[in-house]
């Protein structure tokens, strides 16, 4: 028993040493952790679009058509940047991005109105970004529903002013946004972005440092043969597995707890309940990690290999497309990659303020992972130092698996 | 004649080393194919479908019951809970098993006749914005039409036929305009650039590559050697091969978006692969800069994937580029994509007239002469021949 922890400890200092040593690591370990999230988070800084640049087109040219426009103009999601002659005049603004959209209003508008039949107002908007749509729709949809209960009222109110409210509209309607009030950018994006920032860098970092071990030819030195303690893989693969865990302690707390403070992003969870949680994420994250690590065949094929996969995992997570709109297969090759369940019960935590129980599928899942990997991490060290010994020339017998 | 055979030898022996090297057929060839697998396959409705939400209905008359199905039937949303009270449906919604909760008022039914206006509250989980704003769509609609509904009621009541109602109920209704998607399609907006982003990745990287695995294998001076010491018929010779592979790729992203998923394409075929070719190019010119700017392979590729992985964001496709700090929207027309991305609204989305997107063009090709200047750069960086010291 005591010479299960002495072994480890060996290993586990061997390669602190090591890391420290290699600039490579020491940026992938602690430099892009430490910048990447403040670099993204200020894109979206700002987490709401404002004041979108929309021209009108008024065939109307009455007071009821002006007021619809400057009620527009008045809410905070869209701008009116001016009138346009006709609809060419204001195509052509469009497509020199002085706007990104056209609100227009017919020749009948007013007319109709006077003459009680439903009247029609035309947003045009330019799809280079969802926002924008968005945005000028709200305004307009809003600004019609207002003006359109100061006509019924004048239409049809002929009561007390009670009935009038109630003529005005029968049933009221109430959004709240929950966790993140503001509906920001930020707020939806960053958490996701801020786990997978902890498991694509310790991906590439040690991919980096088997590729390295690969081109020096050093793999008898980074084999457990060298350390001279007669140490066997499994508790090797631990061994080195914590030396990256005890990094990236400190770099969660860096990631986890001060990057959302600085931006003020929602953070309602305990910061006991994360660090549980996070715990196992970055021993299944580590263990993942370590499995993929022999695939690198020299030391700047890390990056070739696995830089596209960030994309992917985010997606695959259910962040940005609905987990429960993706296709069950996909769902599957999701839940086995680590930060699938580290993103979801982060989420939830963090931003939703769950406890302990609501995460425990998250929690355990990663456990599993953190187990499952670590095998495959030693079969996969195994397999890699036979295949390199091979090609050496270097035989040497592996030694039983044992605990 | 000497020198068609300088870039021909670097060509023709680039062309053996691809296929050869496991790093290239999964970096280059595999890695589009299978994001472009994912990422189509998981938006492959468009819009998501059936997202799970609870209705907390303290009325339950037979009008709460349906307006519950009225919201079930809408394609998006998928009424998974009816029968909750209002703080499991939130432990519910913390378990992520669902996305919003309606609640419908006590005596709803009666209230809202007899003119009490009785409120419906409805909750999205906006910490997965897209879905929060999908089913708030669905539940403004409901909650509106449940007010028109009243609304037609009384009105009938007082005696107006229905011709005469709706513009009551409605004066001014709002007909949006969609440019370009008119469906809304999520996968169309996104995928259109996730893909050449990815695209952009790969060039920028493995053209660093490229040249630095040369010299990291001590065949930096060999190389320039081949081509007569000419470094612009090296470059030329050693990136030739790569920019047929990708274009390839290219082709088979267009045909994959453009054909297979019949996405918008309202400048026909030209303009578009103009613009992909154009960043392919682009990418390339980039890396160039990059591989000679710091001389060193790995920080070099450290660098451009840094660079890329920032371009999803900075290029403004998902959060637009005028909402950033005014800085961050000036630094994204250093990115290639964020040009490839402006031609792309114009052409395929919007159609219009390929004189307005001449200066993306330009600024695409420009990337490709800017590293020109570099050359002499990366020629020390072969002749040098020294890898990490």
């Amino acid at each position: 028993m005591k010479k299960l922890f002495l072994d480890i400890y060996y290993v586990w200092v061997k390669e602190l040493k090591r890391i420290f040593k290699d600039e490579a690591t020491l940026i992938l370990f602690f430099l892009v952790p430490f910048v990447y999230p403040l670099l993204y988070t200020s894109i979206y800084t700002n987490e709401v679009v404002r004041e979108v640049k929309v021209v009108a087109v008024d065939d109307s040219r009455s007071s009821l058509a002006r007021e619809f426009v400057r009620k527009v103009d008045a809410t905070a999601d869209v701008e009116i940047i001016g009138y346009a002659t006709d609809m060419e005049e204001a195509e052509e603004a469009m497509r020199r991005k002085d706007a990104y959209g056209i609100l227009y209003i017919p020749e009948d508008f007013s007319r109709k109105l006077h003459t009680q039949q439903q009247t029609q107002v035309m947003v045009y908007a330019d799809m280079s970004s969802i926002l924008f749509y968005k945005n000028m729709l709200l305004s307009a949809t809003e600004v019609s529903l207002d003006m359109g209960t100061d006509i019924r009222i004048n239409t049809v109110g002929y009561g007390t002013q009670a009935q009038d409210k109630s003529t005005a509209q029968a049933v009221a309607n109430e959004w709240v946004t929950l966790y993140n009030p503001r509906s920001g950018f930020a707020g939806f994006l960053i958490p996701a972005v801020l786990v997978l920032i902890i498991q694509q860098t310790l991906l590439l970092g040690i991919s980096t440092i088997i590729g390295t071990h690969n081109d020096k030819k050093t793999h008898t030195i980074a084999s457990r043969l060298r350390i001279g303690k007669n140490v066997n893989a499994f508790r090797f693969t631990v061994g080195k597995a914590l030396a990256y865990v005890l990094i990236y302690m400190f770099i969660s707390v860096w990631i986890f707890r001060v990057v959302p403070y600085l931006f003020r992003l929602p953070q309602m969870g305990d910061p006991v309940t994360i660090g549980v949680f996070i715990f196992p994420f970055l021993l299944a994250a580590t263990f993942f990690s370590m499995t993929l690590s022999y695939f690198c065949s020299q030391r700047e094929f890390s990056m070739l290999l696995f830089v596209f996969t960030g994309v992917i995992f985010l997606f695959l997570s259910g962040v940005s497309w609905p987990w429960d709109a993706i296709p069950a297969p996909l769902k599957g090759i999701a839940y086995i990659i680590p930060s699938t369940p580290g993103i979801h019960g982060f989420i939830k935590i963090n931003t939703m303020g769950a406890t302990f129980q609501d995460v425990m599928p998250e929690f355990i899942t990663l456990w599993i992972h953190a187990g499952v990997y670590c095998l495959t991490a030693t079969l996969m060290y195994l397999w890699w130092i036979k295949n390199m010994a091979k090609k050496i020339g270097v035989v040497r017998t592996s030694q039983p698996l044992a605990l | 004649m000497k020198v068609r055979a300088g870039i021909r030898l670097v060509f023709s022996r680039e062309c053996k080393r691809i296929p050869s090297s496991k790093v290239c057929i999964w970096g280059i060839v595999i890695a589009p194919i299978l994001s472009m697998i994912i990422l189509l396959g998981m938006m492959r409705n468009g819009l998501p479908q059936q997202i799970p939400i609870a209705v907390v209905d303290y009325d339950n008359s037979s009008t709460s019951r349906t307006l519950i199905r009225q919201l079930d039937a809408f394609p998006k949303t998928n009424v998974k809970f009816k029968s909750l009270s209002f703080r499991e449906a939130r432990i519910k919604m913390e378990k992520m098993e669902i996305f919003a909760i309606l609640t419908i008022p006590k005596d709803f039914a009666r209230e809202a006749v007899s003119g009490d206006r009785p409120k419906l509250v409805y909750y999205t989980n906006n910490s997965f914005l897209i879905s929060g704003s999908l089913l708030f769509q669905d539940l403004k609609i409901i909650s509106t039409l449940a007010a028109a509904s009243v609304g037609l009621q009384t009105g009938v009541a007082k005696g107006y036929t229905e011709g005469q109602l709706m513009p009551i109920v409605r004066p001014i209704s709002v007909e949006a305009h969609p440019l370009g998607n008119p469906w809304l399609n999520y996968s169309v907006y996104l995928n259109n650039m996730f893909l050449p982003g990815i695209l952009q990745l790969i060039v920028m990287i493995f053209t660093i590559s490229g040249f630095g695995a040369e010299v990291k294998s001590g065949n930096g001076r060999k190389l320039l050697r081949m081509s007569g010491s000419s470094i612009f018929r090296t470059i030329a010779g050693k990136l030739l091969p790569y920019t047929i592979l990708y274009t390839i790729i290219a082709l088979l992203m267009t045909s994959v978006l453009y054909h297979y998923n019949g996405f918008p394409l309202n400048s026909g075929f030209l303009p578009m692969f103009f613009g992909y070719f154009l960043l392919i190019i682009a990418s390339q010119g980039f890396g160039l800069i990059l591989l000679a700017a710091f001389k060193n392979y790995r920080f070099s590729v450290s660098i451009a994937c840094l660079v890329c992985m920032i371009a999803f964001s900075l290029s403004g496709f998902s959060f637009p580029g005028q909402a950033m700090h005014p800085s961050l929207y000036a630094l994204s027309f250093i990115l290639p994509l964020k040009h490839f991305f402006l031609i792309y609204v114009d052409q395929a989305l919007n159609g219009i007239s390929i004189g307005y997107s001449m200066y993306h063009y330009a600024a695409l090709l420009g990337f490709l002469f800017l590293s020109v200047f570099f050359f002499g750069r990366i020629r020390k960086f072969l002749e040098r021949n020294v890898y990490e010291s």
